[in-house]
């Protein structure tokens, strides 16, 4: 194949974005986006809340300032301070370009975008359209990308880089529809692939194919991972299947109510109540639930959110998309009954390690959104702030690696190393004896990770946490894959994917044991307050002779000083 | 898997699934597999497909990705209706059987089979890629990201519903024009066009509508409301597809193409008599040497077999014509007043 300038992995809302704003940078360029699914199909479209941006539509008073404040607070001061001025800055000129490319937002009464409260945020700032604010975006992007006439490979599963000492030749991958392994030589390759919360599994609010791909073959290749530790639970989660009802069903009103009937926030953030930062509010709902303040069910112990004094209008109206889900997943009226939920895993805040221009420490390699780690969340994001990063940052790390393309040689990729590749694959499809089912091992590994590396944490815990991780990734060696077919073979894939997710689980649960404080989404029973002399600093996790090796990063800090983090 | 106490008290029902399958690296042709399990309430179709998946047959391949409706990949036909297999509930289909506790799960219709249960996107894609399926923005380039278009909640409204569309490709599947031609334009890529069409910021409004007029256009739909039927979104998508006609013989004329001449022959008919001439309808639809050329064997056939329309002259006024033309004409009153409304907005 002829060499790429740029191969983008993933295309969601930051590789959709990337490849818009190289070809925009450079025209001439040779850019192609792999994905393994169709890309309207990206977990991008399950956001449903918004994106926030001081428009100042509907607080006339609201300000880049503020919004970059309430930022670095809601990250508990981990955030680089630097590249949330970035984050800030440019948000009101991306909602406006997506505006004028024809994303559908919600208007106020002055024909301006609409705009709501949310979690952590000072001002109402969060864009949206209805609750389908990511579905509506992605469409938008796509649209553009196809207008544009970027080339698509739809349904290509990414395998590995193929690297040469410390930079990257190009990505190896398969293409789904054919089994075919196939070389992607280029100049520079952008990671887009979303998160890795999935590998929580059950307790998990994310597609079924976030499972870190893009960090897992970055990781494979020696680039560090950032933050891992930090996994954001989402307060409200479906209790049977972690399905997630949006922060917007808070920001239009609704309450928090334990088994006594009381809005139990007052005792946790007496001020901001439901819309306490995420962190906050999913530990006050598991403190509930463990003081034995919840409701039970064999499905799991739960408590309720009360729309129900929103009325049938206003649920109709802003809320459709919840009510549906609802009622399909839980079998529960909104407008009649209030939703059982329990806290889920919803975002990584950790991922690949890059600097404010979307660089990783490989020459030649990118990486933007969900899978990288800026860090503009640093501990804890807000909502409202995901699609705003995937947005600003997938743009960003399109025009840089459009202008830096030029100064790499395309690499090559040899028909050896292509083959080790298949051969890898083979070895998987024909193991011998006593054998492995990866559906057993996912779930299993999903329930170490809620258990051990949840929302509290704790030292034995940790330990047998990682233990469980080391003996689930031994019995993977010996997972079968039964289907021998060439033609999109899921059931390979899947298995792949389970090794990405296992890979990843052992840098979660290293950083979570090493990091010795409470802070943001990470929380210790054992320390359970912030430590900033010893803890206010990034930690990085590095594949060194197959094991996780932990270090560390300074935190940018700029006008802002370390303050305790009260809502 | 979690379970709730009213699925221990109301517990389990048992449930074949006869899935389609297909591989075309060892299948000459696709045949049908039985898995049976037991399914509580509350079981998604898909949960059951990644149960089997799981613990009885690997090989057994289809799409899934979010899992809560929103993605649009698990579109499929179960029982026959095309859906997302992760909204439809196990139970609820297990009451629309054909054959008792069967549930028949089959690709969609109308797109290339690739294996099992996944079909190719591609056709579908490439169509939102001819009708233009995005905004082109007045908003000049140097301007972007300056300011905002200023949109009314009126306006708002009238695409609010189009941009539900996840295009999982269940209407594409159910349309039944698609059935017959592959080429036509297909429900899911008439919404989009209809979606870019009303809003203000598109600037080739013209090029769209001109494209979609053409053969396998927006003009081949027989108005069978498969697809808004099918819309895992309710989706009015009927309505898409009656406002680009609207808008096309407003703004493009009546004359405009033979779907144009079409519709307005009907209106003729209708009017006048209350039913279809139909002898001249070739005539005023395609013009006479088009219907010369295609019509003239099948018109010989009809004359043999004494199959022939009335001539125009003896096609009489249908009953109660005149209470008829009054209910048209208030009719049309209606739909004037209700394009003068939309056109001040």
């Amino acid at each position: 194949m002829k060499p790429f300038d740029i191969v983008i992995v993933g295309g969601g809302g930051a590789g959709l974005y990337a490849a818009m704003e190289a070809m925009k940078t450079n025209p001439a360029l040779n850019i192609a986006v792999l994905s393994k699914v169709y890309p309207n199909r990206s977990h991008t479209s399950a956001a449903q809340g918004g994106a926030n941006a001081a428009l100042a539509n509907k607080a006339k008073d609201d300000s880049v300032e503020m919004h970059i404040f309430d930022t670095i607070k809601g990250s508990d001061y981990l955030a680089d301070q630097d590249a949330v001025d970035v984050l800030c800055s440019e948000a009101p000129k991306i909602i406006r370009e997506l505006e004028n490319i024809g994303t559908p937002w919600s208007r106020m009464e002055d024909n301006t975008i609409a705009q709501r409260p949310f979690g952590g945020a000072g001002r109402p700032r969060c864009c949206y359209c209805a609750d389908k604010t990511g579905h509506t975006i992605l469409q938008t992007l796509y649209e553009q990308c196809l207008r544009k006439g970027v080339l698509f490979f739809n349904e290509y599963f990414a395998l590995n880089l193929s690297v040469n000492g410390s930079r990257s030749k190009g990505l190896i991958a398969m293409n789904m529809k054919t089994g075919k392994v196939e070389a992607f030589p280029a100049k520079t390759v952008i990671f887009a692939t979303g998160g890795y919360a999935k590998m929580y599994w059950n307790r998990s609010s994310n597609a079924a194919g976030n499972t870190g791909d893009g960090q897992a073959i970055a990781y494979r290749a020696g680039i560090p991972m950032k933050d891992m530790e930090f996994v954001q639970f989402h307060p409200t989660g479906l209790r049977k299947s972690g399905l997630l009802v949006t922060e917007g069903a808070r920001g239009e009103g609704g309450y928090l109510i334990n088994k006594d009937g009381e809005r139990f926030m007052a005792r946790y953030a007496k001020e901001k109540m439901e819309l306490g930062p995420r962190d906050l509010v999913s530990r006050s709902i598991e403190t509930e639930i463990l003081e034995g303040r919840g409701f039970d069910s064999p499905a799991g112990k739960y408590i309720h959110l009360d729309l129900r004094h929103l009325g049938a209008d206003l649920i109709k109206s802003r809320l459709p998309q919840i009510r549906e889900m609802t009622l399909n997943f839980e079998g529960v009226d909104p407008i009649e009954e209030p939703i059982p939920i329990r806290p889920t895993a919803h975002y990584s805040m950790g991922g690949i390690d890059t600097d404010n221009f979307g660089r990783t420490v490989m020459d030649g390699v990118y990486a933007a959104g969900e899978c990288a780690c800026v860090s503009v969340h640093g501990a804890n994001r807000l909502g409202g702030n995901s699609l705003l990063d995937i947005l600003v940052f997938g743009r960003i790390a399109g025009h840089t690696a459009a202008e830096e393309a030029g100064k790499f040689e395309p690499g090559s990729i040899s028909e050896e190393e292509l083959k080790e590749n298949v051969e890898e694959i083979r070895t998987r499809m024909q193991p011998s004896g006593h054998y492995e089912r990866y559906g057993a091992l996912r779930e299993e590994l999903g329930q170490t990770l809620a258990l051990n590396v949840g929302i509290f944490r704790e030292s034995s815990l940790l330990h047998k946490g990682i233990e469980d991780i080391a003996e689930l990734k031994e019995r993977f060696k010996k997972v079968r894959v039964f289907d021998s077919s060439d033609v999109f073979n899921t059931n390979l894939q899947q298995v792949l994917e389970l090794q990405n997710m296992l890979d990843l689980a052992e840098t979660v649960a290293v950083g979570a044991l090493a990091r010795e404080e409470s802070r943001g989404s990470h929380t210790r029973i054992d320390f359970p307050v912030r430590d900033d002399e010893k803890w206010h600093k990034h930690t990085l996790a590095t594949l060194v002779d197959g094991k996780a090796t932990p270090g560390e990063k300074p935190v940018t800090m700029g006008r802002y000083e370390l303050q305790e983090r009260t809502y | 898997m979690t379970e709730t106490i009213d699925q221990h008290q109301e517990g389990k029902r048992d449930v074949t699934f006869r899935v389609f399958r297909f591989n075309p690296q060892v299948d000459s042709k696709p045949y049908f597999d039985d898995y049976t399990i037991s399914a509580e309430r509350g079981i998604t179709v898909l949960r059951s497909l990644n149960y089997i998946k799981e613990h009885v047959d690997a090989t057994l391949s289809f799409r899934a990705f979010c899992q809560a409706g929103i993605c649009g990949s698990c579109g499929m036909r179960v029982n026959g209706i095309s859906k997302l297999a992760c909204t439809s509930q196990v139970w609820d289909e297990l009451d629309k059987c054909r054959e008792p506790g069967i549930i028949r799960v089959e690709p969609l219709r109308s797109l290339p089979m690739i294996k099992d249960l996944i079909v190719d996107m591609d056709p579908l894609v490439d169509k939102m890629t001819r009708y233009s399926n995005w905004v082109d923005s007045t908003m000049p380039l140097a301007e972007m990201g300056k300011k905002e278009f200023l949109i009314s909640e009126e306006e708002f409204q009238q695409y609010d519903k189009a941009t539900d569309c996840i295009l999982c490709a269940s209407c594409v599947s159910e349309c039944s024009i698609l059935r017959a031609n592959k080429e036509y334009v297909s429900p899911a890529v008439l919404l989009k066009s209809y979606r870019m069409n009303v809003d203000s910021r598109d600037g080739i409004h013209d090029i769209r509508l001109a494209e979609l007029v053409k053969d396998h256009g927006v003009w081949d739909c027989t108005h069978c409301y498969r697809c808004q039927e099918s819309c895992v979104k309710s989706i009015p998508i009927m309505e898409a597809i009656h406002a680009i006609r609207e808008d096309a013989l407003e703004s493009r004329g009546p004359r405009d193409t033979s779907g144009a001449k079409h519709a307005e022959a009907f209106m003729e008919d209708i009017e006048k008599k209350g039913k279809l001439v139909e002898a001249t309808l070739p005539i005023r639809t395609n013009g006479v040497v088009w219907t010369l050329r295609n019509l003239l064997p099948m018109a010989m056939k009809m004359i043999v077999k004494r199959r022939t329309p009335p001539p125009p002259p003896l096609v009489k006024s249908a009953k109660g014509i005149k209470v008829f033309r009054a209910m048209f004409r208030e009719m049309t009153e209606h739909v004037k007043q209700d394009h003068l409304k939309s056109q001040k907005k």
